[in-house]
């Protein structure tokens, strides 16, 4: 077996090896990263189910690394309670047929005590049955995600419609006046149902939805959208589209002016990661708003992106909130909390509880608290415009909002 | 009339980028029989070539000059080590190129790491006729695809290389007989095939950004192309290209655009079972 050979150590090596050469690697056996001491209760052990390979293995690599980071932190500290963490990663390889019965390894033969991971809503909604229901684990989700998700069991760490909206379109319609919306969307489930809550606070607010359209996601020609654009005196495009099909999108809708007649456009995915996939004038003015910036001006965060550096130097995988890496590092944390406060249990009933009262005082971004029984957490969110410095591009934060309301379950 | 013009140009821009992509395509599957479902990683390598010379600072135009030079390279030893075993088997060879192509599109992935990648226009910006604005970068691509047309035909069809091409094709043993090489005529036109498919990839990055994936986007759509236009001939699959494009960038115009994607495969069938033969008929090269 790979893993009974390979220590911490020589795993880091030979990872990091691998992805100087930029492959990730097949995991197809699973991988185990065991702490450097033991206990005589034995350790914690933790499941991540995350994408290493397949279309989003970027977002998937990038989780991993913060859960190595986090956990590192935990156990180098004491572990929680005295009693070390041991990480399980299983690849869910962006592939929710082969996540089931990877997802299952670390359920029946490894025995993991709580399950982080799954990017995609697809992916979350193909594990949490094998975690939750057949699996009687404790499941928790990282990414920013069109919310409704309340099962018992299962906890969000990363933001939701509400607190993605509600304060940023007010200021798209108070603040900088713009009231005609475009909605032009990848057609999948998490653009229609942001979209549909979306919707209800831009009228809510006096603004008016021009249209709100659907696109195959690699679709690759949009002039008769960026014609309905100009047409319907569009001043907001609330865009939802993702790559591949995002890129020819956000060039035509450049190409046509849009910006320099002062249209805004707006996308609450975009982090550090997404500016790179454009030229930096395409990108200029673009608002985002996430529960995450690097820009944020919080000492905590940037102790945390200057430890994720030392550990991973030079890494591709950024530290971001769009991979679901802050919902990611929130989970351990969240999770090591809980433990803490069940004075060491780890029956699924006992950290649950704890769970739900879970409060982190800091994190990237600042802290977040679960709202008990609503399986989701306040955090703040913060509203950032691109700005482009001669082809550079940055985040510039012009609005934080403390501890916002998930409003969800 | 404005309006005319504009869409005009955005229609034309988008067929151009189909017409460029499928080439290289109906080129080696009209003169040689081979469909080569290793097309999209070709079209991604010419892509990729601009990406490395942008990267290490030799600017942009360089790699749109390189990219067919390189692919063409490429698909000259492709064709030397591995496709000259799949004349006699054309289905063995969709297998063999398709394999070929995953291995291309997976190395390419692990050294992006996954991402993608903004890749800047040589020239950007617009430039203006009465008014109304054209990108530059589009309209040199129209242009391009003209030229590339023009050439193309100009070479299969009207000099010796071109006659001897399709003599090979048609009839090899007696084409060797009369002092034919054949086996180098069929790796100058791999190679000039896959020359076109890089030139194709370097031209349309800059709209795309580049990813693994940037090919096989449009590879299904090329080989509808193809098949709507007929192979063996030299025009059939540029017609069945600007069909295909012409009707993907058209149809979202009028239809909402997840039912744009089904229709123009629908229309393009119905066609094929209309004129199972192509387009073209008469005149095969």
């Amino acid at each position: 077996m790979r893993e009974a050979k390979l220590g911490r150590r020589g795993f880091l090596g030979s990872a990091a090896a691998l992805s100087a050469a930029g492959w990730a690697g097949s995991i197809a056996g699973g991988l185990v990263l065991r702490p450097s001491w033991a206990h005589a209760a034995g350790p914690i052990k933790m499941g991540i189910a995350t994408d290493i390979t397949g279309a989003i293995a970027p977002s998937g690599n990038a989780n991993w690394q913060v859960a190595q980071y986090a956990v590192e932190e935990i156990n180098k500290s004491g572990g929680i309670l005295g009693q070390p963490i041991e990480l399980y990663l299983e690849d869910t390889a962006s592939d929710p047929k082969i996540a089931v019965g990877n997802v299952r390894k670390l359920i029946q033969e490894r025995h993991v005590n709580v399950v982080l991971g799954g990017i995609t809503s697809a992916m979350r909604q193909a594990i949490k049955d094998p975690i939750v229901n057949r699996g009687k684990t404790l499941y928790i989700y990282p990414q920013l995600y069109e919310g409704q998700e309340c099962t018992k069991f299962l906890y969000n760490t990363g933001p939701t419609p509400a607190q993605q909206c509600d304060r940023l379109i007010p200021y798209l319609i108070k603040t900088l006046g713009k009231k005609r919306f475009a909605m032009p969307s990848a057609n999948y489930v998490w653009p229609q149902l942001l979209n549909k809550y979306a919707r209800k606070v831009i009228e809510a607010n006096g603004g008016e939805v021009v249209f709100e359209e659907y696109y195959p996601l690699d679709q690759a020609e949009y002039s008769a959208t960026i014609s309905k654009i100009k047409d319907g005196n569009v001043d907001s495009v609330f865009m939802t589209i993702i790559p591949p099909g995002l890129q020819p999108f956000v060039k035509q809708l450049y190409e046509s002016g849009f910006q320099k007649s002062g249209g805004v456009l707006t996308c609450v995915y975009y982090d550090e990661n997404l500016l790179n996939y454009h030229p930096a004038e395409e990108m200029e003015g673009l608002v985002s708003c996430l529960d995450y910036f690097q820009a944020v001006d919080d000492p905590f965060s940037k102790k945390l992106q200057e430890g994720y550096a030392k550990m991973f130097p030079g890494t591709k995988y950024l530290f971001t909130a769009g991979s679901a890496s802050t919902g990611m590092y929130r989970g351990v944390k969240f999770y090591e909390a809980a433990v803490k406060a069940t004075g060491g249990k780890l029956g699924r009933e006992e950290v649950a509880a704890a769970m739900d009262h879970a409060v982190l005082t800091e994190g990237p971004g600042g802290g977040a608290e679960m709202v008990p029984g609503h399986y989701h957490a306040k955090m703040n969110m913060y509203i950032a415009v691109c700005k482009n410095e001669g082809g550079k591009t940055r985040y510039d934060i012009i609005d934080k909002a403390s501890m916002v309301d998930p409003r969800e379950c | 009339m404005d309006f005319a013009i504009k869409f005009a140009f955005d229609i034309m821009a988008f067929t151009s980028v189909m017409v460029l992509i499928v080439l290289g395509l109906g080129v080696i599957a009209s003169m040689m029989g081979i469909f080569n479902f290793a097309h999209g990683e070709l079209v991604l390598l010419g892509a990729y070539t601009v990406y490395l010379c942008d990267e290490y600072g030799m600017g942009a135009w360089t790699g749109v000059i390189l990219a067919p030079l390189v692919v063409g390279a490429v698909g000259l030893v492709l064709e030397r080590t591995i496709i000259r075993r799949f004349y006699a088997t054309p289905i063995i060879a969709m297998l063999g190129t398709y394999a070929i192509g995953l291995i291309i599109r997976e190395i390419v992935r692990g050294l992006l790491g996954g991402h993608y990648k903004a890749i800047p226009e040589p020239v950007s910006g617009a430039f203006a006729i009465g008014g109304l604005e054209f990108s530059i970068w589009r309209s040199f691509i129209i242009a391009t695809t003209l030229a590339v047309i023009a050439g193309c035909y100009l070479l299969l069809a009207r000099t010796s290389i071109g006659l001897r091409v399709r003599g090979a094709l048609e009839n090899p043993m007696l084409a060797r007989a009369c002092g034919i090489s054949t086996g180098r005529l069929y790796a100058l036109t791999f190679a000039f095939g896959a020359a076109l498919a890089g030139l194709a990839g370097a031209l349309i990055v800059p709209l795309y950004a580049l990813s693994a994936d940037i090919g096989i986007r449009f590879l299904v759509q090329a080989f509808l192309s193809v098949m709507l236009g007929g192979v063996g001939t030299f025009e059939g699959p540029v017609l069945g290209a600007a069909a295909v494009g012409g009707m993907a960038a058209s149809l979202p115009w009028v239809v909402i655009p997840v039912l744009a994607d089904p229709l123009v495969f629908v229309i393009a069938l119905v066609i094929v079972r209309l004129r199972p033969q192509g387009f073209i008929t008469v005149g095969r090269l």
